[in-house]
């Protein structure tokens, strides 16, 4: 059963100079799934996110997350739907500087008044998957980059939102800390069955995806699937890139990366 | 596009960063403006106010350049942070450290021309009214409106060399940053937390012991331990804000039950952030918003007293002779010329005073005559006395013996003559000044006077009974040149023949009054200037260290949004956010003035017996109420700002 239906989706963005930054796009998205959604810059990718995210209107079409239509809502259902259903990890973590790495994971629990015993509880257990325990009380100007999307990644899922949406999360980390996030996600999606939409620039990052969605100028593009081997997924992640860039690199060979 | 202009563009075109540097400029050269129109006045340069005035008008001039100086600067520092994103992409590009320098000159020498003409437009549409209000104030027949270039030269002068100083001190003392982390632009403080325990226990300790100091100097007396009090009170609010209230805030989030509450880690953790970073602010703030307080207070008092002395001051003229002195025909004769030259109507009474010794507290005791009295007291229109024989009443000499004799009941003889008394009344209303009749004053029926025949056997007392002058003047404000050579007289031979007892003594309640006035009239000048300016500072710093911070904020509340944060619960927030940084200051300044005016009011009620205690909790209405208004006024900018 799909978790996140988006159906027609279209968004113009009236102003001086008009844009049309979506146009009739539709996807599904499965419970569990982990999807990549791919593009170059402009195609629409940020803009889908934030309608996803609800922060954003569609000028028309609708999207169905857990079979409701959350643009249905009014302003103040929506944000208690979004500190529920939702979690958001940023290219550029975002975390609140002036709260510790303990307090920005909790941070939305006590925005939901949750108790403090559910609180701890949940703390403890997610700081233990993430590898955090060393550096709880200390502030996001004095981790790594890779903690401090971890941190983010905690605060993401500690209220158990149905669904993940990432952007770029690994456009500010070195390979490294790229990696261990890209397998730290894979391991919450398989064990906890968490949905996450995540989007990317990067053919690595998507490659750790069970599907990768491209879309170009605002439309649908393609999709591919994921293979038995994540090289291979990789390599037919780049032809599609390839052929996405369009007639000028399209009669090129696909790029090989060492 | 030349350099100069765009320096030019730059400023018109960022009008909204600008704005609020642009208002603080142009506010203090009004209010400069305003008051050197005031002090260049013909009439006030005729000294219709005083010498002491004139002084204190330019001193208070000075102390505002100043303060405008160090608050102007403040502000150009602010927006300089703020925009160190801009200045990092121009020196990207190439541009060189002179020349930005020079473009930061260039800058605040366009917002500044700029302030000060408005300023002083606006300065001089609004000094007619100003004149009104001091005209008001201070009973000023007229105070027109002039024009002259003095002012005008002297504003013009005085901000263009503050604007200059400013923009150089400013680029001076700009902080060097390397330029990667200007583009970076975030500029997020390491608040490091370093406060000591001992400070905060030391800045609470201070302020503590500065307030019961303050209670001692009033209960006991001790005047000098007053030189102690603005010592503890700075260092004790430094300590206070630097160490204590980060220590306080420390604790309050080692409680995970207290601090994991909903809004309470944000707020609890941006609060830290803030007092850690602004601890000078919140000083500068807190000792500014005390001094507009004391200022005001000060003023509140004076006013209460120039509207009090009309009622404990009841008659124009009065004069007191022995009874062999030698001047007295020339003296009230040539009193009642210059009244009549003047044309102000006047009401003469003549009395007789005796002293005698009552048996009652064996004190001297100085006795009226009734009909003398009922002379006076018909000029009054005060309700007529009507005394049997052995019967008196009392003659208050304050507001509070009013009270206190109200009710007293006395059984006395008048040694010398044995004449005894009932005396079971005071007479309601206030009829001399204290200085002239003694605590120890009674009124008694013609019948029993004039049995007062045997002298007071007091030897110490050289004069036995003293001849009484009283003019009662309905315009008693027009007297004051009246009687002048007496005046003069009188206190020549009080000061230069100390030693040998002056026959006659003359007071002029217009003379005094008028002194009294060009005292009021003096801290109205001085305080109203010092009140506004320091008000509308104190809630400025506050203004323009939050418009330094903006897009950090918005970037916050933007992630917080997305988390899910409701409308409703952003702007409780946001209350939470401003709010200490509003009252905090002020709720401590309005302690310290509170405790100030504890002291004062005990050390008035002995000098001068007048209570402020009503006058100083309308001043401290008016000041919530401002601060109030002040910030729902901000909250609602820093909202729309966020929200934009």
């Amino acid at each position: 059963m799909p978790i996140l239906q988006i159906k027609d989706v279209t968004k113009v963005y009236e102003g001086k100079v008009t844009h049309r930054a979506l146009n009739q796009l539709s996807f599904e998205v499965e419970n569990g799934e982990f999807l990549a959604v791919m593009g170059p810059s402009g195609s629409g990718k940020t803009t889908l996110l934030n309608i996803i995210s609800t922060i954003d209107e569609p000028t028309s079409g609708e999207i169905i997350l857990d079979s409701m239509n959350p643009h249905k809502l009014n302003a103040t259902e929506l944000a208690y739907f979004r500190r529920r259903q939702l979690g958001f990890i940023f290219q550029d973590f975002n975390l609140l500087h002036m709260l510790t790495v303990e307090e920005n994971i909790v941070l939305p629990l006590t925005l939901d008044q949750q108790p403090l015993e559910v609180m701890e509880e949940r703390l403890a257990s997610i700081v233990d998957k993430l590898d955090l325990t060393s550096f709880l009380h200390k502030r996001p100007n004095e981790i790594s980059g890779g903690q401090a999307q971890r941190t983010a990644i905690g605060r993401a899922l500690i209220h158990n939102p149905s669904l993940i949406l990432a952007d770029e999360p690994t456009g500010n980390l070195d390979s490294n800390s790229s990696r261990d996030v890209l397998e730290l996600l894979t391991k919450i999606n398989k064990e906890k069955q968490t949905t996450i939409v995540m989007v990317t620039h990067d053919p690595i990052a998507a490659s750790y995806c069970d599907r990768v969605l491209f879309i170009k100028d605002g439309e649908f593009f393609n999709e591919i699937y994921k293979d038995d081997r994540r090289q291979m997924f990789f390599q037919r992640i780049l032809n599609v890139l390839s052929l996405l860039g369009g007639g000028q690199v399209g009669d090129l060979s696909t790029i090989r990366l060492p | 596009m030349t350099f100069r202009q765009f320096a030019y563009r730059n400023v018109v075109r960022n009008s909204r960063i600008y704005g609020a540097f642009f208002m603080a400029s142009f506010f203090s050269v009004a209010v400069f403006f305003i008051y050197s129109m005031l002090m260049f006045h013909p009439d006030i340069e005729r000294g219709i106010l005083g010498e002491v005035s004139l002084i204190g008008m330019v001193g208070a001039e000075i102390v505002l350049v100043l303060f405008t100086l160090f608050f102007l600067y403040y502000s150009m520092s602010a927006f300089l942070e703020a925009r160190s994103h801009e200045f990092a992409i121009l020196l990207h590009l190439g541009m060189e450290k002179r020349q930005m320098n020079k473009l930061i000159f260039l800058e605040t020498m366009i917002i500044g021309s700029g302030s000060i003409i408005v300023g002083i437009i606006f300065g001089f549409s609004f000094s007619k009214f100003f004149f009104m209000i001091v005209r008001e104030i201070l009973h000023l027949e007229q105070l027109p409106l002039y024009v002259s270039w003095e002012p005008f030269l002297l504003t013009i002068g005085v901000f263009t060399s503050a604007f200059v100083v400013i923009s150089f001190i400013s680029v001076y003392f700009k902080r060097e940053r390397k330029l990667l982390d200007l583009i970076k632009g975030d500029a997020y403080i390491n608040s490091t937390s370093t406060f000591s325990q001992v400070r905060a226990i030391y800045g609470v300790a201070l302020i503590l012991s500065t307030y019961v100091l303050a209670f001692i100097v009033s209960h006991t007396s001790m005047i000098g331990l007053t030189l102690l009090i603005p010592f503890s009170a700075t260092f004790g609010t430094y300590y206070f804000f630097s160490d204590s209230v980060p220590f306080f805030l420390d604790l309050a989030r080692g409680k995970r039950k207290f601090h994991w509450q909903r809004y309470r880690l944000l707020s609890l953790a941006e609060q830290t952030h803030v007092m850690m970073d602004n601890v000078k602010m919140f000083f500068v703030v807190t000792m500014v918003s005390t001094m507009a307080f004391l200022s005001v207070g000060v003023l509140a008092t004076m006013s209460s007293y120039t509207t009090q002395y009309d009622r404990l001051n009841p008659l124009g003229l009065i004069y007191k002779g022995d009874v062999d002195n030698p001047y007295e025909g020339k003296h009230i004769n040539s009193l009642r010329l210059q009244l009549e030259d003047k044309g102000l109507s006047y009401h003469l009474s003549r009395f007789v005073v005796v002293k005698q010794t009552s048996s009652y507290t064996h004190n001297e005791v100085e006795v009226f005559r009734e009909s003398d009295m009922n002379a006076l007291l018909t000029s009054f229109s005060y309700p007529m006395l009507n005394l049997a024989s052995g019967e008196a009443v009392f003659i208050p000499y304050s507001e509070d013996s009013l009270k206190k004799l109200k009710n007293k009941v006395v059984h006395t003889v008048l040694e010398e003559n044995s004449i005894s008394l009932t005396i079971d009344s005071v007479y309601p209303e206030i009829v001399f000044p204290g200085s002239i009749v003694s605590v120890n004053s009674i009124v008694i029926s013609d019948e029993d006077f004039v049995n007062l025949i045997k002298p007071v056997a007091d030897e110490d007392i050289v004069q036995p009974s003293y001849h009484l002058f009283t003019f009662y003047i309905p315009q008693w404000m027009e007297t004051k040149e009246i009687g002048k050579d007496i005046d003069d007289l009188t206190t020549n031979e009080y000061f230069i023949k100390k030693d040998k007892h002056s026959p006659f003594y003359f007071e002029n309640a217009g003379l005094n009054y008028s002194y009294i006035l060009a005292t009021y009239s003096l801290f109205t000048l001085v305080g109203v200037l010092v009140a506004t300016v320091f008000l509308l500072a104190a809630g400025s710093f506050v203004y323009f260290k939050l418009h330094t911070s903006l897009e950090r904020e918005k970037r916050k509340f933007d992630v917080l949004k997305r988390m899910g944060l409701t409308d409703t619960e952003l702007k409780k927030l946001v209350n939470r956010h401003l709010f200490p940084q509003f009252f905090l200051p002020w709720g401590v300044a309005m302690m310290h003035s509170a405790f100030a005016f504890l002291m004062v009011q005990s050390i008035l009620k002995d000098i001068a017996n007048i209570s402020i205690v009503k006058e100083v909790f309308f001043a401290f209405g008016f000041f919530v109420l401002i601060q109030v208004i002040y910030f729902y006024l901000i909250r609602w900018r820093y909202i729309s700002h966020i929200r934009s």
